[in-house]
């Protein structure tokens, strides 16, 4: 089985989660724990840094739609960036553009969710 | 004047060459639109112009415009591409912003759409070479176009290639995934996750039912209002997938909590769960495509659950078993393990329990050097209940055989006994003697046991006195004990209803009289012998048909 591991890290207000390797069914439920977590811990602002994913499956999307409305209820988000080409293929394929902001690098992420505090 | 008109068609025609070039060069639609508009605008010496195409449904769409607000564009009027020269509103159109020429531009596949161009700057109206000049133009524009249509059904059809392709993936993915998991909520969990990435959902559940219950394996529906609604549409009648419409039609509850899909999980075509989903996020309709998608990741979740269902069963029946193996060892040490010898009879039993633990109970206890005391019983019901009323019967017996009582005294405490200690219906069928070595005398109570038979030269007596059967209610008639002196060769037939109503294939019964015409006539030989033979008997009346009930069996001579 293909290894997929998560990290999750504090950027002020803003918590990066760092994905790498494969994430499929098989491990989508280490994604979502993540996510549990950070809800626990009354975290909604939430970047998801992709630089070291190299493949996701529906699954693996399901787990962002599972939980981006408790985000933005609680005035939070998910926002993505550093994503490769073949990964960003398949969030386009399936629309996710429309719902869902994409950046280059993780600090222009950042700053947006600081941008939308300070308005 | 002919030098003029020469320059003035090399002009042209090197515009012409010019265009043709450029607008070939690319196979991005509205390139080409752009350079159209452009290369005319330019030409003509006009401020401003559009494109205007017919879409499938045969209503004109600007594709392209220039010089134009986007006020006027908003006001662009619903026209058809057949009617548009008899359109009021779209003649009105081109008269407020000052469009003056329409020239349809027609490829070899038919007429794609209008070019049209507004007035000219200095005022002059176009001339007939100006006309012709715009038709040559409109025919090598129509063909880039075509030809950059064409890439853009080829990459939507790519999309969509590349859409099914992701979809099989997916499934591809689960159905390797599902096959090792054996927790339901798992399989509820990644079932839904790729079901709400592919289409992005995010109002979904899960429900696995049958016809008496519902199970929620996820839902982010208001779950106090979808529980009754979803109760009142019998899920498991549901055999079809449900679209919005029907929904709206049948559903009215459903539709209002946000339902706007629902896919049956079936098995061998009977709906074992539900997957229901809102809208999607992205607006669109779900198309046929996805709702394939959804039954087929359903269907392998459905099967992934009932597997995971079957393996719990099989667990628990596992345990089950290895409890009714324990309970049987229990009950076969409660039963006596050997046969206490007797100077003058001789004693033979059989004991075997239809399930692993049975209402059947036989028991022999030596009293003093002479007297033995022997009973058999059978307890109301099958399985661990009656084992469990078996296993009293054998402690009440066991204590209150140390008190020596008189047996119908005895008798009516051991009633006492069970009946303070039975639930609604619950009896025992009990007949128990005692047999004295030293004057060969039989004392017996029958609590309503099959009435033993004692056999003296062909001739049957059936041991009848006693009582009513223990357990009904506590003793008001005492019960009464009877005493035979025995002779030899005597035969003491002490059986359950499990010999008289074995059963054959047919579901015929042994009977009592077929016992009866048995044993007046078999040669007292010895007890064992006499055993053998009525077990014979009753196993070729049977022909090995599974027996239901447990089947005991006494017998007793005096030698």
């Amino acid at each position: 089985m293909a290894d997929f591991n998560v990290n999750v890290r504090g950027v002020g207000s803003v918590s990066v989660i760092d994905v790498k390797g494969y994430l499929d069914a098989h491990t989508a439920p280490q994604l979502e724990n993540a996510f549990n977590q950070l809800i626990d811990g009354s975290k909604y602002k939430v970047v998801v840094n992709f630089n070291d994913l190299s493949y996701i499956s529906s699954a693996g999307l399901g787990v962002f739609m599972a939980y981006v409305e408790t985000m933005r209820e609680n005035k939070g988000d998910i926002k993505f960036s550093n994503m490769q080409d073949g990964v960003y293929n398949i969030f386009d394929l399936l629309g996710f553009p429309m719902l869902y902001e994409f950046y280059k690098n993780e600090n222009e992420a950042i700053e947006k969710f600081k941008e939308s505090i300070s308005k | 004047m002919q030098t003029k008109d020469q320059n003035s068609a090399l002009r042209n025609l090197s515009a012409l060459v010019d265009f043709s070039n450029v607008i070939n060069s690319s196979l991005d639609i509205q390139f080409a639109f752009n350079n159209l508009l452009l290369t005319c605008l330019g030409k003509f010496h006009a401020t401003r112009g559009c494109i205007l195409i017919r879409g499938v449904d045969n209503l004109l769409n600007v594709s392209s415009s220039k010089g134009l607000t986007q006020e006027s564009l908003n006001s662009f009027p619903v026209v058809k591409f057949s009617d548009y020269g008899s359109n009021k509103e779209f003649q009105a159109f081109l008269k407020k912003n000052r469009l003056a020429l329409t020239q349809k531009i027609i490829s070899s596949d038919g007429e794609i759409g209008l070019l049209i161009l507004g007035e000219r700057i200095d005022g002059s109206n176009y001339s007939d070479d100006d006309i012709n000049f715009l038709k040559t133009i409109l025919n090598i524009a129509a063909t880039a176009i075509e030809n950059a249509r064409s890439v853009e059904k080829l990459k939507l059809l790519n999309r969509e290639l590349d859409g099914k392709v992701n979809q099989l993936r997916s499934l591809f993915d689960l159905s390797k995934e599902f096959s090792g998991i054996l927790e339901k909520d798992m399989i509820g969990k990644l079932l839904v996750f790729s079901i709400i990435g592919q289409l992005m959902v995010s109002k979904y559940a899960v429900v696995i039912c049958d016809d008496v219950k519902l199970e929620f394996l996820e839902n982010k529906f208001q779950h106090e209002k979808l529980e009754p609604a979803l109760k009142d549409c019998m899920p498991a009648e549901l055999k079809q997938v449900l679209q919005t419409d029907q929904i709206i039609n049948k559903y009215s509850k459903l539709f209002e909590l946000g339902v706007s899909l629902i896919i049956p999980m079936q098995i061998k075509g009977s709906t074992k769960g539900l997957i229901l989903l809102g809208e999607r996020r992205s607006g669109l309709k779900y198309s046929e495509t996805d709702i394939e998608f959804i039954s087929s990741v359903g269907s392998l979740a459905i099967i992934s659950i009932e597997n995971a269902n079957l393996f719990q069963e099989a667990i628990e029946k596992q345990k089950l078993e290895k409890d009714l193996e324990l309970a049987r060892n229990i009950q076969q040490n409660l039963l006596p393990n050997k046969i206490p010898q007797m100077k003058n009879f001789e004693i033979a039993n059989i004991n075997k329990s239809a399930k692993q633990v049975g209402g059947d109970y036989y028991d022999l206890i030596k009293l003093d050097e002479n007297r033995l005391l022997f009973a058999i019983a059978d307890v109301s019901g099958k399985g661990v209940q009656a084992a469990l009323l078996m296993a009293n019967l054998q402690a009440f017996l066991q204590a209150v055989v140390k008190q020596n009582f008189p047996l119908a005294e005895a008798t009516n405490l051991i009633n006492d006994l069970v009946s303070g200690n039975t639930t609604m219906g619950s009896f025992i069928t009990f007949f128990w003697g005692i047999i004295d070595d030293s004057n060969n005398v039989l004392t017996f109570v029958n609590a309503g046991h099959n009435p033993p038979l004692l056999i003296r030269k062909g001739e049957i007596t059936k041991l009848k006195k006693g009582g009513m059967i223990l357990g009904v209610m506590e003793t008001v008639i005492p019960y009464e004990s009877e005493t035979v002196k025995l002779q030899k060769d005597d035969l003491l037939i002490l059986f359950t209803d499990g010999i008289t109503e074995a059963m054959n294939k047919n579901l015929e019964e042994y009977t009592d009289e077929r016992l009866e015409e048995l044993v007046k006539n078999l040669e007292p030989i010895s007890a064992q012998n006499t055993l053998d033979e009525i077990i014979d008997d009753v196993n070729n009346f049977t022909g090995g048909a599974e027996q239901s009930d447990d089947i005991t069996c006494l017998v007793i001579k005096n030698c």
